[in-house]
């Protein structure tokens, strides 16, 4: 199959050689001289194969294109022959059409006379008319039919006009193009040898270059090296001019190591030395101290020890000078403790001898009184007696002449008695005095009694207090264990009240409110209520809108999807809707337009028809003209054509109508003897106009 | 007439107390944005620029809420004023600035004024408005469309009159309340305090 396809390939190959001129053979020729190799002959004859093949196919596409053009043009002029044909019938009708009213009109005019017949015929008139109109709208929609076809015919004539034109375009660019290539080609292949010729030229100056570079660089090299050496040395030779100076030092610096570590070691010792002492020394100062503190302490022991022996001494003394028998401090304890005792005592009896003495001082101011008493008592008996013994005398110097001695025996006898009674008296007196002693004796005693009774007593109070004292604390306790009780259930209360005094006040601030007391009142048209309404009302608007579009949205959707047979609804963005709507509303303009402008024309062309040939065509039916006269004398009288054979072609035949049937000989004569249409039309038309203007 | 002598009445501090609550409740109305600010117009009250509605309809609620307050705090009769910002969507109350009235019931008409400078209660008043203002800082947004209402709280024996009728308190569930100044006239003392809904967030 490549053989094959090789050999055609190297066929067609020859014959384009034999087109392209003897510079191509030169070029082959001269070729060799280069000392190309088998593949470089391949590969330029592979690429000529190919550019020829491309022509080959670009020939074969033009070659298609022409023959489809040539297809496109036939099948354009039949459509253009069928739709002028077409028209032609069409406008005939239309001529047709418009003779028969201006008839109308003329018998109108004649018929106005007749009431009767005129209205009759009048309104036949209307109801022809009305039919005509009809038939002129099925007309108009047919021509419109055909308008649009013969747009879309020329639309696309328009379109294969500019592919054609496209393609041709398109054709000459690439013969241009391949042209240029070939010019292109020629022009790089002989620069292509130029530019070996250059490299190879450079090339060589390059590597000249290169190993001069490196015999450069390794020069270089070497010359850094040896400076490099030259400046190793010179530091060396530095550094052992250095080194001979220092070794000249060298011996006196061993001296001097030697001197100075016999320094450090004696300065090492004697740092040992000096701590040791600093030690030594601290610790004698600190001995000293503890020394002369003793010192300090032992002279205070030995002042105390002085004073103490002084006292001791002197305690010793007293005991010495108190004559007792002291040696020991027990001694002097017991004895100090018997002598407290003694004091006790002493003091109690002095107690009582105080006491006794303020009773007997008490019984000496009675007997004080007593005696100032019996003194008085005495001075009164006293005087009685100077009284008695101066009436003695008295009667003694009366009686001396007379007998006293009776009245003296009898007064001394009274005197006497006095007198015993008065030491009777005065021993009563001794006795109660006694008497009172001893009572004031019992007396003393008895409050001594009474008095160490109270002692005992107030013992047994104080043992009676303190149990008292104890039973008071229990209650006392038990009282306070109530009031502490008391207390934390008031703390409670209180916290508690608080509490509660927080939350009345926090709801009295929420706004709560105690219905026994107060009432919460607002009006009743408050704009809350009327915005609730309005809310309320919107909303319901809403809904009903939603409801009224979700309707819509669905009929259009049931709607869009009858008339399209896609499956998938798809609804455009509404740039896209515009755009179309836009671009229907044009279209539509358009159509109106050349609807209008084809109703001028066809009506134009029909009456032109009617009044030129004398009959008006009307297609009933598809494929059936109907032909009515000018000259005919009924509405109904009209010939029946149908077109038989392919559509263009002409070809006609009559159809039977009631009409034909009168014309029988005209037809037999002129259709199917002479079979031509235009003369038997002609005949009938004359015949019409005959009987016309007969009657 | 009373408030140019020296001194506050009852019917002057009735007329107070009822001028402040007219430009309080406007300044929520405008601070909220219940209704739009450009509904509202720029007066001086009380040494300060307050906002007053343009609304007719709204005028007219007001006035007529105002001139019946005015009689109430004659009487003394009235406890509390309300104003209730309610959500129209959810129908949930939003706010509540609330304003709890006492009144001195000795001071009846007979009785001889008080001594308190008119000047003292404006700038009491003063200080309240201003205050109202700055809760806005702290309030939550009102983004959805939002109605208010006015509430009395009254004594219960009470007569109600023929366009008003009873209500519930209208209280916010799971509410944040803050107390707010006072002011005083000597006879009737305003206590102000707002509630708003406690947001998910806090």
């Amino acid at each position: 199959m490549d053989d094959m396809e090789d050999t055609t390939i190297f066929s067609t190959l020859k014959s384009f050689k034999s087109l392209i001129s003897g510079p191509d053979h030169s070029l082959l020729e001269t070729e060799p001289a280069y000392g190309r190799s088998d593949l470089q002959k391949l590969y330029t004859k592979r690429v000529e194969l190919e550019e020829a093949a491309e022509r080959v196919r670009s020939h074969t596409s033009l070659l298609q294109l022409t023959q489809e053009k040539q297809q496109m043009e036939l099948s354009h002029k039949r459509a253009r022959i069928e739709l002028e044909k077409e028209a032609h019938s069409s406008s005939r009708d239309l001529q047709r059409e418009i003779d028969r009213n201006r008839e109308l009109l003329l018998k109108i005019r004649r018929l106005e006379e007749r009431e009767e017949k005129a209205n009759q015929a009048l309104n036949e008139q209307m109801e022809n008319n009305k039919a005509l109109k009809r038939n002129l709208e099925e007309l108009h929609k047919k021509a419109n039919v055909k308008d649009s076809k013969l747009t879309e015919a020329d639309q696309m004539i328009s379109e294969l006009k500019d592919e054609t034109r496209r393609l041709n375009q398109k054709i000459q660019i690439q013969e241009s193009k391949f042209s240029t290539q070939n010019l292109e080609i020629q022009a790089l292949q002989e620069q292509l040898d130029v530019q070996r010729k250059k490299y190879q030229d450079v090339s060589q100056r390059y590597q000249n270059l290169q190993s001069s570079h490196s015999i450069s660089t390794e020069s270089e090299l070497k010359m850094k090296e040896l400076e490099r050496r030259l400046a190793l040395q010179e530091q060396d030779s530095v550094i052992v001019k250095n080194m001979k100076s220092e070794m000249v030092r060298l011996p006196e610096l061993e001296r001097e190591i030697k001197r100075l570590r016999e320094e450090n070691c004696f300065l090492r010792e004697t740092k040992e030395n000096n701590s040791l002492l600093k030690e030594e020394t601290e610790g004698l100062r600190k001995k000293l101290e503890r020394v002369e503190r003793v010192m300090e302490e032992k002279l205070k022991a030995e002042l105390e020890k002085e004073k103490l022996e002084q006292e001791l001494q002197a305690w010793e003394n007293i005991g010495q000078a108190a004559g007792l028998n002291i040696r020991k401090p027990e001694d002097l304890s017991r004895e100090v403790i018997q002598i407290q005792q003694r004091e006790l005592n002493l003091k109690q009896q002095n107690y009582t001898l105080n006491s006794r003495w303020t009773e007997s001082l008490l019984n000496f101011t009675s007997w004080k009184t007593g005696v100032l008493e019996l003194k008085l008592v005495l001075l009164y008996v006293g005087q009685e007696r100077d009284g008695m013994r101066a009436i003695l005398e008295s009667y003694d110097s009366e009686l001396a002449t007379s007998e006293y001695s009776p009245q003296l025996m009898f007064r001394v006898k009274e005197a006497e008695d006095m007198l015993q009674k008065v030491q009777a008296h005065n021993t009563e007196m001794e006795t109660q005095l006694s008497k009172a002693q001893e009572e004031a004796g019992s007396f003393k005693l008895q409050v001594q009694m009474m008095t160490a009774e109270l002692e005992a007593l107030k013992e047994q109070h104080v043992s009676n207090a303190e149990k008292n004292t104890l039973a008071t604390a229990e209650e006392v306790s038990s009282l306070r264990q109530k009031i502490e009780e008391l207390e934390a259930e008031r703390q409670r209360l209180e916290e508690q009240n608080n509490i509660l005094e927080m939350r009345l006040e926090r709801h009295n601030l929420q706004g709560d409110y105690d219905p026994v007391k107060t009432k919460v009142i607002h009006l009743q048209m408050n704009p809350t209520s009327i915005a609730k309404q309005q809310h309320a009302e919107e909303v319901e608007q809403l809904r009903l809108e939603c409801q009224l579009l979700r309707d819509r949205i669905r009929k259009i959707e049931a709607g869009g999807g009858v008339t399209k047979d896609d499956t998938t609804l798809i609804i455009p963005p509404s740039q896209e809707i515009l755009d179309l709507r836009k671009q229907m509303e044009s279209a539509e303009l358009k159509n109106q337009r050349l609807k209008e402008v084809f109703q001028k024309k066809i009506q134009e062309f029909r009456t032109a028809c009617y009044v030129l040939t004398g009959y008006q065509i009307d297609i009933t039916v598809e494929n059936q003209y109907r032909l009515t006269s000018v000259y005919a004398e009924h509405m109904e009288d009209s010939l029946l054509f149908k077109s038989t054979g392919p559509v263009g072609s002409g070809s006609m035949q009559l159809l039977e109508t009631d009409f034909s049937r009168t014309l029988t000989g005209l037809v037999d004569l002129h259709l199917f003897h002479q079979k031509s249409i235009p003369v038997f039309l002609s005949a009938v038309t004359i015949e019409l106009f005959s009987r016309q203007t007969v009657t | 007439m009373s408030k140019t002598l020296k001194g506050i009445t009852l019917k002057g501090s009735a007329e107070l107390v009822a001028e402040f609550f007219s430009f309080g409740i406007n300044s929520i109305l405008y601070q909220r944005g219940i209704y739009p600010a450009e509904t509202f117009t720029r007066v001086t009250q009380y040494d300060m620029s307050l906002q007053l509605t343009t609304d007719a309809k709204l005028k007219n609620y007001l006035t007529n809420v105002i001139s019946q307050l005015k009689e109430w705090l004659f009487d003394c009769t009235v406890q509390k004023l309300v104003v209730v910002i309610t959500c129209l969507e959810t129908n949930e109350v939003l706010e509540r600035w609330q304003f709890d009235l006492e009144c001195d019931k000795t001071a009846k008409e007979g009785s001889a004024p008080r001594e308190k400078s008119i000047k003292a209660i404006q700038e009491e008043i003063r200080s309240v408005i201003r205050q109202i203002t700055a809760t806005v800082t702290f309030l939550p947004l009102l983004e959805t469309a939002c109605a208010f209402d006015l509430l009395i709280y009254t004594d219960k024996d009470l007569e109600v009159p023929e366009q008003w009728e009873e209500s519930g308190p209208q209280l916010i569930d799971q509410s944040e309340e803050v107390r707010l100044r006072s002011f005083t006239t000597t006879i009737h003392k305003v206590n102000s305090m707002v509630a708003y809904k406690r947001t998910n967030s806090t």
